[in-house]
């Protein structure tokens, strides 16, 4: 029997080859659709989103709607956007406040914990609790939903992983850019824009790409929107790669814990927080190595990004912090959830000036992003063509013919997973291959979302 | 004749009749303008700018009708631009420094400015003369922007309003303000990449 299309795309991946078509086929979307997307944990929001009880915001997980809401009571609840009656979307806004969501078909009304409050003439059409009893409908809810750090996440199906256990030891990384004080994080956003991209190019390009920013971002770096002309220093940074998620960082220089997180830009109160925080492991990351999370991707689909560029002429740089979502639309096209976020407890100017830093960089209007996804765009114009059936992409970065490696792991880097310095495509193979094992149907593959065997 | 009239939706003001000179000022400012950028005389836009220039593009989002009136549709905390004249400088260095790679080929744009509507500002101090120099106009505009790239993607198109502050400086007037409220909460245009 010849292969589907799965077992040959595992096949080439293992070997550090993509089929171009990958980018670009409704056939491989279909398999994302129904086999990866609804069996792992799919990132939906921040809790600061919906800081106030009835608080609301619409999300969707590919083409399902839900709304995920603080009820009456404080707790988080996502819901699927539709009436259990005839199907009608319940939740037409997109973000806002309410106790209850009324059906506009019928007035069916659902409280914001998702229970079903009172329909029109329940006793006349319906025999009362005897033909419909309220209580025991529900809006339909996603088998399970866990926060870390305030990020919610939705599983559709059961993994059968918390998430927690699914985050693993990329917490210690997720922490750089989601715990900087007690607080945590309060998002703004997002932005949000439509392009004409295969969603996985931009996991794989924040997973690992530091290949990527000497050329496609040169224009930054030529207006003089770092302290100094740093792209060519992207070799420098180590790639890490640990379970679910990986990215890059870069090399600072000379200095302590606190000197280096100056350097960047953070003020004194920050640094101390960080410092009081943060384990000893993590601070050694940054004060002894030297080493500042720059790009990540958490498997599937939502990317983070930390950068400082600087914001006013003639000033000292300032750091932000971007969360990021490709959320899949079809095989060729994404829409772009970009989020600005910040230490809740950062001082006020501090967040005026990181959030203009952000601006300038990232989001639907960033000088960053902007040419990324240009070169997004254009591979997925080129892979929805007939020829790249016949193309498998070269991503044997670090690779050798024989089997060995360019370089290899760090043995003393004090994060978990594994390290190396300079370019390499082993984040990205690694982002493949358990993107590859979630295209089986359920049984027929590795659909944990661990990392089970990936590349080292 | 300018002044508000109330009608079912509260307070609607009327614009300055379209023969007078501030109005005449005003709508000959945004063509000229609208001709430098789609000229992609992105240098002399700069010199239309006073050095205090606010330029904002608020995140539209979809909101229920019943929801507080002014803050209506938009995202009170999420813009798209939110620039000063530093950032415009950096933007527009970067795309005339020839490695802008997503304006390259460039996109061929038209501004289409239309419903140019003007209305006194008030200054402080009063300025004697409604056109002298440290005068203030308001005007709002409509924008459809046109936007196409290659030859293998649709074009791309973007309506917005625009609200802008004109200021008679001794240099001439110039753009001290403008507030872009584009029509599309997910927009669908691959970048801005371009000035509104
Ligand atoms: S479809 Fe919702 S009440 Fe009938
Ligand atoms: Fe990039």
């Amino acid at each position: 029997m010849r292969p589907g299309p799965a077992e040959e795309i595992s096949a080439a991946i293992a070997d550090g080859m993509i089929p171009a078509h990958v980018y670009g086929d409704p056939e491989v979307f279909e398999l994302e659709r129904r086999n990866l997307f609804p069996r792992t944990w799919v990132f939906l929001g921040h809790t600061s989103e919906i800081p106030h009880p009835g608080d609301f915001v619409l999300r969707r997980i590919v083409d399902d709607s839900f709304i995920v809401t603080r009820d009456d009571t404080g707790r988080i609840g996502v819901h699927l956007n539709m009436c259990l009656h005839r199907g009608m979307q319940v939740c037409r806004a997109e973000m806002g406040n309410t106790r209850m969501f009324r059906c506009p078909y019928h007035a069916w009304s659902y409280r914001n914990d998702g229970s079903l409050a009172g329909l029109p003439f329940h006793d006349e059409a319906y025999g009362g609790e005897e033909g419909l009893s309220r209580d025991r409908h529900r809006l339909v809810a996603p088998a399970r939903v866990e926060t870390y750090n305030g990020l919610m996440f939705a599983a559709v199906e059961d993994p059968g992983i918390s998430l927690e256990d699914f985050l693993g030891d990329f917490r210690f990384y997720l922490d750089l850019y989601t715990a900087q004080s007690e607080s945590g994080l309060e998002l703004r956003g997002p932005q949000r824009w439509r392009v004409n991209a295969n969603w996985k190019i931009g996991c794989e390009n924040f997973v690992g790409d530091m290949y990527h920013t000497p050329y496609t971002h040169r224009s930054v770096v030529d207006i003089g929107l770092f302290r100094e002309p740093k792209a060519h220093k992207r070799k420098e940074g180590v790639l890490y790669h640990c379970g679910v998620g990986g990215g890059t960082t870069y090399k600072l220089p000379p200095g302590d814990f606190t000197e280096r997180m100056r350097y960047v830009g953070y003020p004194d109160i920050m640094i101390d927080r960080m410092a009081a925080l943060w384990s000893e492991p993590q601070r050694r990351m940054v004060g002894d190595d030297g080493f500042m999370v720059s790009a990540a991707t958490l498997f599937p689909n939502l990317s983070l990004v930390h950068n400082w560029p600087i914001v006013r002429e003639g000033e000292d740089v300032v750091p932000f912090i971007s969360l990021r979502q490709w959320h899949p639309v079809s095989a060729t096209e994404t829409e772009v959830l970009s989020w600005f976020a910040v230490d809740a407890e950062a001082p006020d100017d501090f967040k005026a000036d990181s959030y203009k830093a952000y601006l300038m960089c990232f989001g639907s209007s960033g000088m960053f992003e902007q040419d990324d996804i240009e070169n997004w765009v254009s591979i997925t114009t080129a892979a929805a063509g007939s020829m790249a059936h016949r193309l498998q992409l070269n991503s044997r970065m670090g690779l050798l013919h024989d089997g060995g490696q360019v370089g290899r792991p760090l043995d003393d880097f004090p994060g978990p997973g594994f390290a190396r310095v300079g370019y390499g495509e082993f984040n990205q193979r690694n982002w493949l291959q358990m993107w590859s094992r979630h295209l089986f149907p359920p049984g027929a593959g590795d659909t944990t979302g661990r990392d089970t065997g990936g590349e080292r | 004749m300018t002044g508000t009239t109330s009608g079912s939706g509260g307070k609607f003001r009327t614009s300055l009749p379209h023969d007078d000179p501030r109005h005449l000022i005003a709508h000959h400012f945004l063509n000229e303008e609208a001709a430098l950028l789609d000229a992609a005389a992105w240098h002399l836009w700069l010199e239309l700018l006073t050095p205090d220039i606010t330029y904002l593009m608020p995140v539209r989002v979809t909101t229920m009708a019943d929801t507080d009136p002014s803050t209506l549709g938009t995202h009170a905390r999420m813009d798209h631009f939110a620039e000063d004249l530093y950032s415009l400088r950096k933007r527009v260095e970067r795309l005339s420094g020839g490695h802008a790679w997503t304006e390259d080929p460039p996109s061929r744009t038209r501004h289409l400015v239309t419903n140019v509507r003007t209305f006194t500002a008030e200054t402080d101090p009063p300025v004697p003369e409604p056109t002298g120099v440290g005068a203030v106009v308001e005007v709002e505009s409509a924008l459809l922007l046109f936007r196409s790239r290659g030859d293998d993607r649709p074009p791309e198109f973007l309506s917005a309003g625009r609200r802008d502050l004109l200021r008679h400086t001794e240099h001439g007037w110039r753009l001290a303000h403008r507030s872009v409220t584009v029509d599309e909460s997910v927009l669908r245009t691959q970048n801005l990449a371009i000035l509104l």
